[in-house]
């Protein structure tokens, strides 16, 4: 941008003007010249086919190099060393060299990174549109298919995990379709904590159904404790869709995520779930000025002791070991009684570089993630394990001991339901602004689910 | 020297013999000189041309390729689609994305027109007479223009906390019914997060009015003060015309800024409560780097980049007409 100011304008009138003149036809030229070219880069031809041939046999590849790019960090980041670790034991021929990136980071960057010949064999995406489907409709990664196949994914992996890595090849549907990432033997719910020791001392059990609740929520606040400790500041979205799970049809949320247009946000519940968080904010069950308190502020201050019970993500309340003794978790079962549903997913999906030359190697690497094995070094971390029935997880730890249970009764239920934001790119950002409308009175709870809908229903239109 | 030496000398081996016409050789020097001045103009521009490749490389492409994906649909990574002008109109069309110009213009009076008025002021107090420690009240308005963004931001979150300092010295005198979020008032969060910009920019343009106070000629005051003009009359008719050409650096660059807000929003507050401080810059950022939308985030660059070049030649322009 060419500013002047006028103590530099000491020249000539006429000077001036050419200079302008000039600067002005010279950008002119460049945005011809760039307008000439064809469209923007991108659209490489869509390869989506699955390999033809693939072989499980890893000894017999040689030795192989695999470049693994993550966005794990603390524990986890201990957690994927481990199990690099132990992969490279099992087959000496292979090395892996992990590199982490923040989330943000990788999550903006990893679409370029794997047009890069140089780039990773193996990446964690994020799920959904915003960056898994966007990466397998430009052919970035691969088709696992034939690999799924080959290890038995389908009839391992839960129905409502394997769903989640999968679209179908006209990238018109979500849930359905070929696989383009793996889930691991980890999972991230979201649930609710609670705090033993304030339990304990107000004498009221740890809740088994939302009524419990409700009724240890209304005896919390009356003896003078904040029931749920939240914070709304930059818009958390936990709370709303804990309870969502609650209430909703398992199958009909699982549709309206993946894009089912005839399933409408009413159908799931989002009116019924929206209506609660109200109430309970009404009833005076958050924080005071919780609308002023951001969310690293609210962890800390539950961590710390205040509040009774937490609506969040499993493993994001950064409990020590010490501390986990004293926090406990629920995954409290349907209100309408037939089995748990609850929001959850790998915390990352696999995904294979359309341009490794050793995909076979990677996929190995990537059932590997999905082993016995690895779920127990996630439990050995402190990590809540999945697909790993047998798993010893320290029984001094109450959290990990209860958050795996969960998972176990989830994986036995078959009953997970995706984030709710993976239904279009922009419905994080919707649900987030027009529940602080709700919150601040502004939004009705039926505006609320419209709105939702009209998000979800404007991206379907727009992708044909 | 040697140049001009040694064409003189050419040119008088060229020319004739005797110089029998008294116009000639006045007329082949002009023409050398010109020629000259050509050649020194070419040298220039060779010296430019590493510059200027540069410069069209970092600037002008980007901002060619940046116009050319603003009229595509485009994810980033598949065939992006034709859109026309659709990205444009989502201006129009789209009240969220509109919202965001009303934003700017609250955040243009906190960041520009605010620390301007009370730069002048406290400029045309602070020149007056010499006071002691000038340079002190200098450093310590100015410092806020030297922190990082980041710094700034995370410190006023504190200070508007629930609990914070402000809502603390509130309560401390009596004030209990002004104390709120602050930043989770739909109300009042973008008028808090002005006052942070007012307080980063007015130590900026305070120092750029001192020192430009401090250039104009001091006859003028006398001039003003023998007419028997007081303190405001001598503010109006000498200091502010005397601040012409500072009151156009400060608009410039403080309006720009306005436009520009990213960090301060984004670490605060997202955009939220709801929409209330959404910036295009944070639907820029929102919809090239979260949402897989480039065309839309190129053409809200396009638009700001407009608005920011429309603002400074305006600003120029009126503040060099007599």
């Amino acid at each position: 941008m060419y500013v002047r100011f006028p103590d530099a304008a000491q020249g000539a009138n006429g000077v001036k003007m050419s200079v302008h003149r000039r600067t002005a036809a010279a950008v002119a030229a460049a945005v011809a010249l760039s307008l000439g070219a064809c469209a923007p880069g991108g659209g490489s031809a869509d390869k989506n086919d699955t390999p033809a041939t693939v072989s499980t046999d890893v000894a017999a590849a040689g030795d192989v190099t695999l470049k693994l790019t993550n966005f794990w960090g603390g524990a986890e980041g201990e957690w994927i060393k481990q199990v690099v670790g132990n992969f490279e034991k099992k087959y000496p021929n292979v090395k892996i060299q992990a590199t982490t990136e923040d989330w943000g980071q990788l999550n903006s960057t990893l679409n370029l990174q794997l047009q890069d010949d140089g780039g990773p064999d193996i990446a964690t995406a994020n799920n959904g549109w915003q960056s898994l489907g966007t990466l397998a409709k430009g052919g970035l990664v691969l088709n696992l298919d034939a690999y799924a196949k080959a290890y038995g994914w389908d009839t391992e992996v839960p129905t409502t995990i394997a769903r989640q890595n999968r679209f179908t090849t006209d990238f018109t549907t979500m849930g359905s379709g070929s696989w383009f990432s793996t889930p691991m033997a980890r999972t991230s719910l979201i649930g609710l904590y609670y705090n033993a020791d304030k339990l304990k001392s107000l004498g009221i059990d740890p809740p088994r159904t939302l009524a419990d609740l409700e009724a240890a929520a209304a005896k919390a606040k009356a003896a003078g404790e904040v029931p749920f400790e939240y914070g709304s500041l930059d818009s958390s979205t936990t709370v709303l869709l804990g309870v969502q799970a609650l209430l909703a049809d398992k199958k009909k949320v699982n549709d309206y995520i993946y894009g089912d247009p005839s399933v409408k946000a009413t159908d799931v519940a989002m009116t019924d779930a929206i209506a609660l968080t109200k109430k309970w904010a009404d009833a005076g069950y958050f924080p005071p000025h919780f609308e002023g308190i951001d969310y690293q502020t609210a962890v800390a201050n539950y961590v710390g002791g205040k509040g009774v019970f937490r609506w969040e993500y499993t493993g994001s309340l950064g409990l020590s070991a010490q501390q986990q003794g004293h926090f406990g978790y629920v995954q409290l079962p349907q209100q309408s009684g037939s089995g748990t549903v609850g929001v959850g997913a790998a915390p990352g999906a696999m995904v294979i570089s359309a341009k490794s030359k050793h995909p076979d190697v990677a996929a190995a690497f990537l059932d590997y993630l999905m082993s016995p094995e690895a779920g127990q070094a996630a439990a050995d971390h402190g990590l809540v394990p999945a697909m790993s029935p047998d798993v010893k997880v320290p029984a001094q730890s109450l959290s990990l001991t209860d958050e795996s249970a969960a998972a176990a009764t989830l994986d036995s239920d078959d009953g997970y339901v995706p984030y709710f934001d993976w239904s279009s790119p922009t419905m994080l950002d919707t649900l987030g602004q027009n529940l602080q409308l709700v919150l601040a009175g502004k939004l009705t709870a039926d505006k609320f689910t419209a709105a939702v809908d009209k998000d979800r229903d404007a991206f379907l239109a727009g992708r044909g | 020297m040697s140049t001009s030496a040694r064409s003189t000398s050419v040119g008088s081996a060229t020319g004739a013999p005797v110089a029998t016409d008294g116009a000639r050789p006045a007329t082949s020097t002009a023409v050398r000189r010109r020629s000259r001045r050509r050649r020194t103009r070419w040298v220039g521009l060779a010296f430019a041309a590493l510059p200027l490749a540069v410069y069209a490389l970092v600037v002008l492409v980007p901002l060619g390729q940046s116009v050319q994906y603003s009229f595509y649909t485009w994810d980033g990574v598949s065939t992006p689609s034709w859109a026309g002008f659709d990205n444009y109109r989502s201006f129009v069309t789209d009240p969220v994305l509109r919202s965001t110009l009303g934003h700017v213009l609250v955040l243009i009076c906190f960041f520009a027109l605010l620390p301007i008025v009370l730069g002048l002021l406290s400029a045309a107090l602070l020149t007056r007479t010499k006071q002691p420690g000038m340079a002190v009240y200098r450093w310590i308005f100015f410092l806020p223009q030297v922190m990082t963004t980041v710094v700034i931001a995370l410190v006023f979150k504190r200070i508007y906390a629930p609990d914070g300092p402000l809502n603390t010295a509130l309560r401390a005198v009596g004030l209990d019914s002004l104390a709120r979020t602050w930043l989770g008032d739909f109300t009042w969060a973008l008028p808090a997060l002005g006052l942070i910009g007012t307080w980063v920019t007015f130590g900026f343009c305070m120092v750029l009015f001192i020192s430009g106070t401090s250039a104009i000629s001091p006859e003028l005051y006398d001039a003003a003060r023998t007419d028997g003009a007081g303190p405001v009359r001598e503010f109006f008719a000498v200091t502010l015309p005397g601040l012409r050409g500072q009151l156009a650096v400060a608009l410039t660059l403080t309006i720009t800024a306005a436009l520009r807000t990213f960090d301060l929003v984004w670490i605060t507050t997202h955009g939220g409560p709801g929409t209330s401080t959404l910036t295009p810059a944070v639907a820029l950022y929102k919809a090239a780097f979260q949402n897989p939308q480039v065309g839309l985030a190129a053409a809200i660059g396009v638009v700001m980049a407009a608005l920011c070049l429309v603002i400074a030649v305006v600003i120029t322009r009126v503040s060099e007409r007599d």
